[in-house]
């Protein structure tokens, strides 16, 4: 029991999931009270479901999200700032630092596993923090990088559309979620990640089967890295500022709460964590500055006991309902 | 400029002196109890306002040098019996994701009580001024700061390699289950070794609380060094927590001087470099 994993396998997820995704993409600007709350939701659900593809399907406790999506946000902001770059270059830019990024953290952190893995990606973190203060020419350090355009959408020289409008730039991360919600999908249920799961499982016998599990496992982190690139760069253009606590250690803390509050194992569960954690911060913060304190208390109870996260709450209260009493956590279901 | 470089190393042992038992707690309480701690920085932390709260009430150094650690011992204690000890059964990753969560608690907690601004503490009367050799110049805190936390070392490994309790622990790193089988109360230990770990933590902000004060958000970044001596040290090693914080220390005050932007920098830069030359550390065991 103790040498297993107990969080939830994944589900083969049916195609009502992906209907129930879109209805809360729908659903979403209409219940809140702005757009812009809206799409802070989606852009940390981004990066909380590409910390999923880590700690959910591969197993792997990573401090260091906060890096690429600090990376992500820098690297958009100056590629727009300095080379006029377009939205969609500056997206592709973000991805290919955050995919960089993970490499090599990845490729440095992944030479140990275990504890020693934790904690090389919190220190990565840290030294990408104070590389970022260092390099305050760049970054404005303490200020943070400030006029970052929101660039339109447009084909070569015909304009398409204009996200100035909050509404509109919604609108525009919707379907980019929409897309790596599914992106993300195809790869859990390809031979790729289901050697993912492998290795969260038992990573001695998916080497001894003969994966090479390193490789795995970085490239992983490359796509979680340049998924989480791509939800900086949104966030700099939806703040039109890049704060220099993008790339902080809190950053990389608040991601990986997201993804434990949501359900680790179920991409649904990550915008479920995104959107829970961003609507408590946005009702606390101005009532209780020390809202955090809060979100360690969260923390420790979803560890204790509720480790499904959100999701996995739901769906044994779901099946509770139901009457079916065989799954109430997945890892029952397991028992031989 | 040598006087400066030797001056530089001094400050960097006393550096790496308190690194050294901020790292040595963390891998003692993972030695025992296969976990990290990512509360350990939030204890030091706590020690350091804690030092700051005795020092403002009773004008003593020397007392809250005393009561600081033993509050954050006590505190740590606590914690293990209600809150960890229940989950010592589940794996690694959600042992250290309740430590991050008391981490922030800690964090957030300290704000509220001693505000987002960071105190400064004084140096104690006794240790004001300097010591002169020749041209050389030094505060005679440092260098208290280095003997003080060498002898707190010594009695560390005269208490791991001469006591019943050292040998209990030593033991129990090798095998909890054999100890707990030859009749030892293991929670017992579990509970002891924890506060020990963060009362070093304690000691360590109580003596860093001159030098910088005590800043609400250290945590952090003292967890960042504390896992960086580690790496590079080897984890569950006593020699590997003193040569690490040593060189932590050393490699951090010495960039001060060439380029004092990049000194925190550079000590991840020296842990990338060990693990590309010896992924498991210095002193670390394959």
């Amino acid at each position: 029991m103790s040498e297993k994993n107990p969080l939830p396998f994944a589900k083969t997820q049916s195609r009502s999931m992906l209907l129930w995704v879109i209805a809360v993409l729908i659903g979403l600007p209409l219940v809140l009270p702005s757009a812009t709350l809206a799409t802070e939701i989606l852009i940390f659900a981004m990066a909380a479901l590409a910390c999923n593809l880590l700690l959910g399907y591969t197993g792997l406790l990573s401090f260091g999200q906060g890096i690429f999506f600090g990376a992500g946000s820098y690297c958009a902001a100056l590629l727009m700032i300095h080379l006029q770059w377009g939205l969609f270059s500056a997206l592709l830019g973000a991805a290919i630092a955050g995919a960089l990024l993970a490499f090599l953290v990845g490729a440095l952190a992944i030479r140990r596993t275990g504890i020693y893995f934790v904690m090389l990606t919190l220190a990565f973190s840290q030294m990408a923090y104070f590389l970022t203060y260092t390099l305050s020419g760049w970054t404005g350090g303490d200020n943070g990088l400030l006029d970052v355009p929101r660039p339109e959408i447009r084909i070569g020289d015909t304009l398409l559309m204009s996200l100035s409008d909050a509404r509109y730039f919604y609108g525009f991360v919707a379907v980019l979620f929409l897309l790596i919600f599914i992106g993300a999908r195809r790869v859990i249920a390809s031979p790729f990640g289901s050697t993912l799961m492998a290795i969260r499982e038992n990573e001695t016998r998916a080497a001894a089967i003969g994966y090479d599990t390193r490789h795995f496992k970085i490239l992983v982190f490359m796509l979680s890295g340049a998924v989480t690139g791509v939800a900086g760069a949104l966030y700099a253009m939806l703040l039109h500022f890049v704060p220099l606590s993008n790339i902080d250690l809190m950053m990389s803390e608040n991601i990986l709460i997201m993804t434990i509050v949501g359900g680790t194992g179920s991409l649904f569960g990550s915008l479920l964590g995104a959107g829970s954690i961003v609507l408590l911060g946005d009702f606390l913060s101005d009532l209780w500055p020390r809202w955090l304190m809060l979100l360690g208390i969260i923390l420790i109870v979803v560890v204790v006991f509720m480790r499904g996260g959100l999701w996995g709450g739901f769906t044994s209260a779901f099946e509770r309902i139901k009457g079916s009493r065989k799954s109430r956590l997945p890892i029952q279901e397991e028992q031989p | 400029m040598l006087e400066l470089y030797m001056f530089q190393i001094l400050n960097g042992l006393g550096l790496g002196m308190i690194y050294f038992l901020i790292a040595v707690g963390l891998t003692i309480i993972f030695g025992l109890l296969n976990f990290v701690n990512f509360a350990h920085g939030a204890f030091f932390l706590l020690g350091a306002y804690l030092c700051y709260t005795a020092v403002s009430l009773t004008g003593n150094f020397w007392l809250s040098l005393l009561i600081a650690p033993l509050l954050v011992a006590a505190l740590a204690w606590v914690i293990e019996r209600v809150l960890i000890q229940r989950i010592y059964n589940l794996p690694h990753m959600f042992q250290i994701l309740v430590t991050l969560g008391i981490a922030l608690i800690i964090q957030e907690a300290s704000v509220m009580i001693w505000g987002p601004v960071g105190k400064s503490v004084a140096v104690p009367p006794l240790l004001r001024g300097v010591v002169e050799i020749g041209d050389f110049v030094y505060p005679y805190y440092r260098l208290f700061l280095i003997a003080f936390s060498a002898l707190v070392g010594f009695a560390l490994w005269l208490l791991l390699e001469r006591t019943r309790f050292g040998a209990l622990v030593r033991a129990g790193s090798e095998s909890t289950e054999t100890v707990s089988l030859l009749g030892t109360n293991i929670f017992r230990l579990f509970s002891m070794t924890f506060a020990l770990g963060a009362g070093l933590a304690g000691i360590a902000g109580v003596l860093f609380a001159p030098l910088r004060g005590a800043q609400p958000f250290v945590g952090p970044e003292i967890l960042g060094v504390a896992f960086v001596v580690v790496v590079i040290g080897g984890m569950g090693s006593f020699s590997g927590a003193l040569v690490g914080g040593l060189l932590v220390g050393v490699v951090q005050s010495l960039m001060t001087t060439i380029w004092p932007q990049g000194a925190s920098l550079m000590i991840y830069g020296a842990m990338a470099v060990v693990i590309l030359l010896r992924p498991y550390g210095l002193f670390g065991r394959a």
